[in-house]
Formats: C-alpha cells, sequence, structure tokens
C-alpha cells in the first residue's frame, strides 16, 4: 500500500474522529439526537478558511495562521450552538430533532446563497494545512478532555440526562445547563473537524456539509457504541477505513450500513463497544461483567431446565 | 391577481402531497411516539412497485394503484416486525427506535439502487398534461384527482378512526398504550393496523408521487418535507398534520412566488422553528412527556 | 467481541495483501473517475465505458507506440458518487497505490477542484470532461500545472446562450430558473445573466430551486406573470425534464432554453412534447460526420446509445494518447508537458490546448433545438 493513500485516510478519519467524538457526547453520553451537526461542520470550515485564506485569493480572506482558523471555527461554531440551544433545546424528543435538522439544512442554504464564500460554486484555495501529525495531536487532545469530563460529576450528571430526564431533574441536576454543555462542545468539536476538512480538501462547498454527512456521524457513533469514547474512536476508523477497502462492494455498502444499524438496534444496542471502554480498568470491569453474565445465563438456562426445558436466549447486554 | 390564485392552486396542490404522506408519519407517530423515518422508503418503493404494475405487468392504473398500496401496507408491517417489534419488547428508550428507523430507510433506499439501478423512470402517461383552464388559472388533472384522492382516504380515515372499535382502540393507544394493554386490548394488534394503514397511505402517495415527478432511489428523501409539515402541524395528531401540510404547501409558494425563491427553504425553517418556539408540540399536536 | 475485532483485523490485512499486486512494465495504467451511482450515474458509466472500448481497440491493435516501444493500456475506474472528498480518495488511490500515469475525468466541477493539491504532489496530469467550472484549470491567476480539459468553460456557455437568445432568437426578455445549490447551475445563470444584460437584454425573472426539489411551480408562475420571451434553465436533464412539464402544465409556452447538462435519451423520454421546440448549448453537433464512426462503435459494443460525456472522454483520450507520444516517455510529469500547446483533432472539434489556460481554445459551441424528440444541430455558435 502506498503511504500517501493510507494517510489520506488516516488523516480522514482522524478528521472525522473530531467531529464524532463530539457527537459521542451529545449523543452517545447526553441523549440528544442531533440532525444538524454538519452545519457546525459547516461554520468551522467557512470560518477557518476566512482565517486563513490570502486576501489574494479571496478578497474576505485574512491570511492569518493555521491555529488562528482552527479557534475561530470552533468557537464560532461553539456560539453558534449556543444559540440554537437556547431556542432548542426545550424542545423534546423529534421536535429537537427537526429543530437541529432544520438548522443544518438552513446553514447549508444560507452558504448557498453567500457570494463572497463563493455560494454553491464552492471555495477554491484554501491552504493545504491539515497534516497527519497535527489531526493527530488533536485527536488525542480531544479524546483526553472528553474522558476526563465524562469521568467527572459533570459527565455522571449527563448520562443521568440520558437516562432520566425526569428523574435527573427531580434529583436536583439542571438538565438545561447540562444538554447546552454538551451541545457547545459537541459544536466545537464540529467546527474544529470542519476547519480540518476544509484545508484538508483545499475546497469547501456547501454540498459537503449536507444531511447526509450529519447522519453517516450519527451512524458512525451508533456503530461505535454509544456511550464509549474507544468505541467512537474505533468506529470513526474503521467506518473511514472500510468503504476504501471494499471499492469494489460499493453499491452494496449502505446496503450493509442501513442492516447493520437495525441489527445492532435490535440486538446490541450499545454498539461495537457500548458502555465499555479500552483501558485497563475498562476491560478488567468488562471481563467481571461478562462472566456474571454467562454465570447468571447458565443458572437462569439450569432453573428453566428444571421447569419446562425451553432454554431462555437472555437478551444479554 | 391572476398570479396570487395560480399560486393558491400551487400551494394547495403542493401541500395535499405533503398530507398523504404527513399523515402516515402521523398516524404512526400517535402511537409509538416516534418519527417513523422509513416511511420515506416506503413511499418510494410504492412509486416502483405502482411503475412496474403499470409497465411489466400491464395493469389497468386501478389494479396497478391497489396493487402498490397492498405491497406498501405489508412492506411497511415487515418493516415493523423487524426493526421495531424487537425495540418495544424491550421497552428501548424512544432514541432506538429512530436510529432503527434511519437504518430502514438507509436500507430501502440502498437495496433499490443496488438491485434496480439509480436511473430515473417516467410512468406511462395516464392523464393528460394538458391542465383544466378557468381563465388564465391552469389546474392539471393529475393535481385536481390527487386533491379529491388524499380527501377521500384521510376522509375514510378519520371515519374508520372514529367510528369503527379498532379506530377507538387506536384512538385508546394514542392517549395511553400502557393503560390500553391492561384493558385487555390487543396493543401489538394495534400497532399492526396502524403500521399497516400508514403503508397503505405510501402507496398511495408513491404512486402519485410517480406519475408526477418520475420515479428514483432518493425520491423518499422529499418526505423530509412531510416530516416538518408533521411537526408544524403537531406530530401525533391527524387534522394537525393535514393542517401543517397545507399551511407548509402555501408558505412555501408564497416565499417562493413574492419574497425570494432563493432563500425559500431558510425562510420556511425559520419559520418552523418559531412555530416551535411559541408552541413546542405543534399547532395542533399532543402535549405528552416525551419518552425517552 | 473479540472475535468481531479478529475478523476485521483479518479481513483489513487481506485487503490489504490484496492490494499489493505487481505492474506489469509494458502497459500504461490510466485513471478514470466519476459517478456510477447516483444522479450523475448514466454519464459516469458511459464515460467509463467509452474509454474501456477505447483502449481495448488500441491493445487490440497492438498498442500504442510511445518512444519507440509498444504499450498496452490499462484503464483502472472508480465511483465517487459525485462527492468531492471521494474524489480526493479516489485520486489518491489512483496516484498512490495504482501508480497511475494519467487520470480522465471528472465530469464535475465540484470534484475536479479539490483534486489539484494530489495531483500535483504526485505529479499526474487529469484531463476533466465536462467540467466547465474556470476554477478547474486556473486559481487567483495562475494555471494549476497539472489540470486540463477538453470542452469550452462556463463564461463561454454562458455568453453564448445569451449571445444566441439575444442575437438570433431576437429575445430581449429573458428569465432564469436555476438550482441555487448547484456549482453548475449558479456559474451558468452567472455568465449567462451578465451577458444577456451586457447585449441589452433584460432579466425579467431570476428563480432559484434547491437540488431534491421536484416542484417547481410556485417559481414558474412567478416567472410565466413577468411573461418573457424566454426562458433559460441551466441544470440537469431531470430537472429540465420536470420543470418543462410543469411549466406546460401551467399553460406557460415560451420558448425555453439550456446549456450541456440537458443531452441526454432521457431528456425526451421524461420531457416529451414539452421540451419541443427547445434550445440548448452544446459541445458538439450529433449529427456531424465526425462523430458518427465513434457513435457507431459504441451502440455496436454496448447495444446503446452514447451520451454526450462519451464523446468528450473520446477526445480525453485522444488527447491523453498524442500527450504520451509527443512525451515520448510514460511519465507523469513529462505528460503534463507535453499536453502544454497540443494539437488535437477530436471528434468534438480542434483540442487546441493553452499553455496559459489548459482549457482548448477556440473551441465552437454547437445549438441544438429539439424537434420532434429528435436533437437538431443548428449552428456552429462562437459567442463575441
Amino acid at each position: 500500500m502506498d503511504w500517501t493513500y493510507i494517510q489520506g485516510i488516516l488523516m480522514l478519519a482522524g478528521i472525522n474522529l473530531i467531529s464524532v467524538l463530539g457527537l459521542s457526547l451529545l449523543t452517545g453520553f447526553t441523549g440528544l439526537f442531533s440532525f444538524g451537526h454538519a452545519g457546525f461542520m459547516a461554520i468551522g470550515a467557512y470560518i477557518g478558511a476566512l482565517m486563513t485564506v490570502s486576501p489574494s485569493t479571496t478578497p474576505a480572506g485574512l491570511g492569518l495562521p493555521f491555529f488562528v482558523g482552527i479557534i475561530a471555527g470552533g468557537a464560532a461554531a461553539g456560539i453558534v450552538s449556543y444559540f440554537i440551544g437556547r431556542i432548542t433545546l426545550s424542545l423534546k424528543g423529534d421536535y429537537f430533532c427537526i429543530a437541529t435538522l432544520g438548522f443544518g439544512e438552513a446553514t447549508r442554504l444560507l452558504l448557498n446563497n453567500v457570494q463572497i464564500f463563493g455560494g454553491s460554486r464552492g471555495w477554491p484555495g484554501v491552504p493545504y494545512k491539515s497534516t497527519l501529525p497535527v489531526i493527530v495531536l488533536v485527536d488525542v487532545v480531544a479524546v483526553l478532555f472528553l474522558a476526563n469530563l465524562i469521568k467527572s460529576r459533570h459527565g455522571r450528571n449527563m448520562i443521568a440526562v440520558r437516562e432520566e430526564e425526569l428523574a435527573a431533574q427531580v434529583s436536583g441536576i439542571d438538565v438545561f445547563k447540562y444538554k447546552m454543555t454538551a451541545l457547545i462542545i459537541s459544536a466545537v468539536y464540529a467546527g474544529v473537524a470542519g476547519v480540518f476538512f476544509g484545508h484538508y480538501m483545499t475546497f469547501i462547498q456547501p454540498k459537503m456539509f449536507s444531511m447526509t454527512k450529519s447522519t453517516e456521524l450519527t451512524i458512525i457513533v451508533i456503530f461505535g457504541g454509544l456511550g464509549s469514547i474507544s468505541g467512537s474512536v474505533l468506529g470513526a476508523v474503521l467506518l473511514t477505513a472500510l468503504p476504501e477497502i471494499l471499492r469494489a462492494f460499493e453499491i452494496w455498502r449502505l446496503v450493509f450500513y442501513g442492516a447493520a444499524v437495525i441489527l445492532i438496534m435490535i440486538s446490541r444496542p450499545k454498539g461495537l463497544m457500548g458502555g465499555m471502554e479500552l483501558t485497563p480498568s475498562g476491560i478488567r470491569k468488562a471481563q467481571l461483567e461478562r462472566k456474571a453474565r454467562l454465570e447468571a445465563r447458565a443458572e437462569a438456562r439450569r432453573l428453566n431446565g428444571l421447569e419446562d426445558g425451553s432454554a431462555d436466549e437472555g437478551r444479554g447486554a | 391577481m391572476t398570479q396570487f390564485f395560480q399560486q393558491v392552486i400551487n400551494g394547495l396542490s403542493i401541500g395535499s402531497v405533503y398530507a398523504l404522506m404527513a399523515v402516515g408519519y402521523s398516524l404512526v407517530y400517535s402511537i409509538m411516539n416516534f418519527s417513523n423515518f422509513a416511511h420515506g422508503g416506503v413511499i418510494m418503493l410504492g412509486a416502483y412497485f405502482g411503475f412496474f404494475s403499470l409497465t411489466l405487468l400491464h395493469l389497468p392504473f386501478l389494479a396497478a394503484f391497489l396493487l402498490a398500496s397492498i405491497g406498501t401496507t405489508i412492506l411497511a408491517i415487515v418493516v415493523e416486525r423487524i426493526a421495531y417489534k424487537p425495540l418495544r419488547e424491550r421497552k428501548a428508550p424512544f432514541l432506538y427506535f429512530i436510529i432503527s428507523a434511519m437504518g430502514a430507510s438507509i436500507l430501502l433506499e440502498n437495496i433499490v439502487i443496488a438491485t434496480i439501478g439509480p436511473t430515473f423512470r417516467t410512468y406511462p402517461e395516464v392523464f393528460a398534461r394538458t391542465p383544466i383552464s378557468i381563465g388564465p388559472l391552469a389546474i392539471g388533472r393529475l393535481d385536481l384527482l390527487m386533491f379529491v384522492i388524499s380527501a377521500v382516504c384521510l376522509t375514510a380515515l378519520i371515519l374508520f378512526i372514529e367510528k369503527t372499535k379498532m379506530g377507538k382502540a387506536i384512538q385508546a393507544a394514542a392517549y395511553n398504550i400502557k393503560a390500553c394493554a391492561l384493558m385487555g386490548i390487543n396493543t401489538d394488534k394495534v400497532i399492526l393496523i396502524v403500521f399497516g394503514l400508514g403503508g397503505f397511505l405510501a402507496g398511495v402517495a408513491g404512486v402519485f408521487f410517480g406519475m408526477k415527478y418520475t420515479v428514483y432511489p432518493q425520491i423518499g428523501n422529499i418526505t423530509t418535507k412531510s416530516f416538518i409539515a408533521a411537526v408544524f402541524g403537531g406530530l401525533g395528531s391527524l387534522p394537525g398534520a393535514v393542517l401543517g401540510s397545507v399551511i407548509l404547501g402555501i408558505l412555501e409558494t408564497f416565499v417562493a412566488g413574492y419574497l425570494s425563491s432563493q432563500y425559500r427553504d431558510l425562510i420556511a425553517f425559520v419559520i418552523l422553528i418559531g412555530v416551535l418556539i411559541i408552541r413546542p408540540s405543534g399547532i395542533m399536536g399532543k402535549n405528552t412527556e416525551d419518552k425517552a | 467481541m473479540k472475535r468481531a475485532l479478529f475478523v476485521l483485523v483479518l479481513v483489513l490485512s487481506i485487503a490489504l495483501v490484496g492490494c499489493a499486486g505487481s505492474a506489469k512494465s509494458d502497459t500504461i495504467k490510466v485513471g478514470w473517475f466519476g459517478a456510477l451511482t447516483g444522479d450523475q450515474a448514466v454519464w459516469g458509466e458511459n464515460e467509463f465505458n467509452t474509454v474501456k472500448m477505447l483502449f481495448e481497440e488500441y491493445n487490440n491493435a497492438g498498442g500504442i507506440e510511445v518512444g519507440g516501444k509498444k504499450y498496452k493500456l490499462e484503464a483502472i475506474g472508480y465511483d465517487n458518487k459525485g462527492d468531492a472528498q471521494e474524489a480526493v480518495n479516489v485520486v489518491k488511490r489512483l496516484t498512490g497505490q495504482d501508480k497511475v500515469v494519467a487520470i480522465l475525468g471528472p465530469n464535475a466541477s465540484g470534484n475536479a477542484i479539490p483534486i489539484a493539491p494530489v495531483l500535483e504532489q504526485a505529479k499526474v496530469p487529469d484531463i476533466a470532461t465536462v467540467a466547465t467550472n474556470p476554477k478547474v484549470t486556473v486559481l487567483d491567476g495562475k494555471v494549476k500545472p497539472y489540470n486540463f480539459r477538453v470542452c469550452f468553460i462556463d463564461p463561454y456557455q454562458g455568453a453564448v446562450a445569451a449571445g444566441y437568445a439575444y442575437d438570433r432568437l431576437n429575445d430581449s426578455k429573458a428569465a432564469i430558473l436555476y438550482d441555487v445549490s448547484d456549482d453548475y447551475s449558479q456559474g451558468l445563470r452567472e455568465f449567462f445573466k451578465a451577458n444577456f444584460e451586457k447585449k441589452g437584454g433584460t432579466i425579467v425573472a431570476d428563480e432559484s430551486f434547491n437540488g431534491g426539489d421536484v416542484d417547481f411551480r410556485p417559481q414558474l408562475s412567478k416567472i410565466k406573470a413577468a411573461n418573457p420571451d424566454i426562458i433559460f434553465m441551466p441544470y440537469f436533464f431531470k430537472e429540465v425534464a420536470l420543470s418543462a412539464n410543469q411549466a406546460r402544465e401551467l399553460g406557460i409556452k415560451t420558448t425555453l432554453m439550456g446549456g450541456d447538462g440537458w443531452p441526454s435519451d432521457q431528456l425526451i423520454s421524461m420531457g416529451g412534447k414539452s421540451v419541443e421546440g427547445s434550445y440548448f448549448v452544446n459541445h458538439l453537433d450529433y449529427a456531424d460526420p465526425a462523430v458518427q464512426d465513434y457513435k457507431a462503435r459504441y451502440k455496436a459494443k454496448y447495444g446503446k446509445e452514447t451520451e454526450l460525456n462519451g464523446y468528450l472522454v473520446h477526445d480525453a483520450v485522444l488527447l491523453l494518447v498524442a500527450g504520451l507520444q509527443k512525451a515520448g516517455k510514460v511519465n507523469g510529469e513529462a505528460l503534463a508537458k507535453a499536453l502544454e500547446g497540443i494539437q488535437v483533432q477530436g471528434i468534438t472539434g480542434m483540442i487546441n490546448i493553452s499553455p496559459e489556460t489548459h482549457n482548448p481554445e477556440g473551441k465552437d459551441a454547437a445549438i441544438i433545438k429539439i424537434v420532434d424528440g429528435q436533437y437538431v444541430f443548428q449552428e456552429k455558435y462562437a459567442a463575441k
């Protein structure tokens, strides 16, 4: 295999990972379902490009260093998400979904019409700045930050919101505040991912940030496992690389995705790594759980056998 | 002035397309409290069923229409059995239902791409393209028929729900499905019927869709609009879904016709979010605590 | 869980090993990419089929001679679904792993623009087929060293359409309906508008829709009220057919006009009588004697008619072969140098690659009218 090709895929996986991590916090840990994260990526990509593009290419470009672009892109997405959150976070379930969908599509539609950024014709000439070491570095920082957040009291509160919103509210957790925090962090992650994406492609177009992109990100989170950071990492790397490897079967790829999503939901809703982490303590915990489950199942089978002989399949996990 | 009335006609016609789809969404939502995203895929397959009944089996229009609707009825039930029933039995949170529905929608669309192919197919011309003219106004024959059939289907559906025993059970289940089960209503059967009805409507919508806009695998995406309409009107409420659809149809038409077609969807989305801020469960939505 | 991981690792390693095939030294590998799925699959399939057919013909004739040595041609094609990100992946794969000497395609500008840095890094030239955005080959006034194309560009196409409508059809009031979410459509609309207004015409309605829309009646009703002499519809055949049908349903009898997104067999089958009498700007005249041979060969091999893209990729192949022979060696960098200033007689006209823009200079556009469901050539028309 050729290194530039592998490197390209790794970079894409790394970029996807940044936004997947954010979405993992929102969907996997806090239980909010978003159809609009491509919108935050778009904001990051465009604001980031605005900072770094040289004024000779686009009059609006500022020609600033890349790190300024990263910060500005992430910050812009975060600020927008705050206002979106203020408006939509009090909506329930599907109403929140539709509101995020509306936001994502509205962002794309708006960009289609903004002629200084090229409208739907796109914006070429974004400098090529995304390099593998920088992406990996950002990934590591993103994972560490998220892992610490989840372990903290705040993280536990977020999980409580996901599990039983009403109960969490009753036990004194400020549900709105935690939802907002999760949304903002996930938006910042998506924005940063957008900046890297733009500086990887060197060309951005509103088309790239469609609802399909949002759905794709959510699917990666689901595959990896709701409520697992290592799952998201694994999911992002595998699902970015797999289609490249399976190019020959590509028309069946999405058929497989769809079927797998249903299968995961009905059989193993926690995904590849749901609720588990690939850390020494996480593995130990998982092993203990597995042992306990097997023992419980054996016990159940024995008892069932005594009663009517029909073994309970035991819907594990 | 002519343009104004023509735009009203356009809006109503677009609204009635949305309504046919939105009612299917809302019906399922009223019982299950989640948005059945697979509905778009079922509609798309309805369009294909109708197309193949007409072109391969050479059936007369009404027979093709019926066959397509029966096909989608079965399909909708199959989707329910495979993708949702295991979740229901496990009392999974609402998030899982949405994700499973999303998976079903991706699956249906891409199976069609992989097997039938991504090309566009045109329905044989069943109705003449020449419009009925009233002075300077033009009304498409197909639009008129669609408006009538939508109205018939929706009235029949509302009568069914209001007047029959099964309908009462559906109403009861929409009110509180757990209590229903306790009262001895077979909720599994209620859910089956609801998905079947939704599927039947999807077939009707699909065939009209195909005739009007040709058939291709991504046609189900247009249901995003009807989803929005259903939310607008209030998820779970059938009159709400119809009202939401008509409002959205007219709104879109007038924004495009009088404000700006460039920003049409943007303005529609902004108004939608505005409505949701003022009325978080839509115009006529039932105000339930969400299941999750 | 562990087993699942193990299987995945296994699959990955098999795939890695499987990919590492060795190249035979007497073949020239040429990449192609475009959409084989999605809205534009018809064209992608047509392009790739044409490339394969032509390569087969060269190979059956003993291959091509480069620098005194005979080579066979091998086409490696990938589907990028019309997606820009996939385009970058595919080009990385073609240049990095498959080690192609040159790449043919894509047909969409939005896919041809982002691949430039990859090409420059790998020193592999690309010849785009119908990517008509000026920025495909030139950015910031600088020509991109590895991007070439065989078609005319949007400003030219827009000028031709505007000029023909104003000067030949004597229309002074035009309406535009375009796809605001599509780069190609937005580009053509911009250049049509500018040129039509410069000529002294007025744009009486400038309306748009969003990709994926199927109902255009609100916009069309507005256009009808503006009473134009001609409606310019710069987008692809599916939407053209739908919007033309709806326009006729609304009683709009105005002549329609479009660009090179129109020609397709499906336009006639979907649009039928509604597109009758319409004009569009095309890259060639289908009845031109020069193209008949290719048309017949394609039909004989694949059992269906070729689409517009086939003609252009045909000329891209001619250009590639001529470039390789001029370069005298199988090397991407040398090929790119050789392509600059090269002159090749293609079936779509004389292709004269300008070293400053990498575009074929002075290629005339053909005006086609739809008469009785046939594409009837009107005249070669150059914008002034």
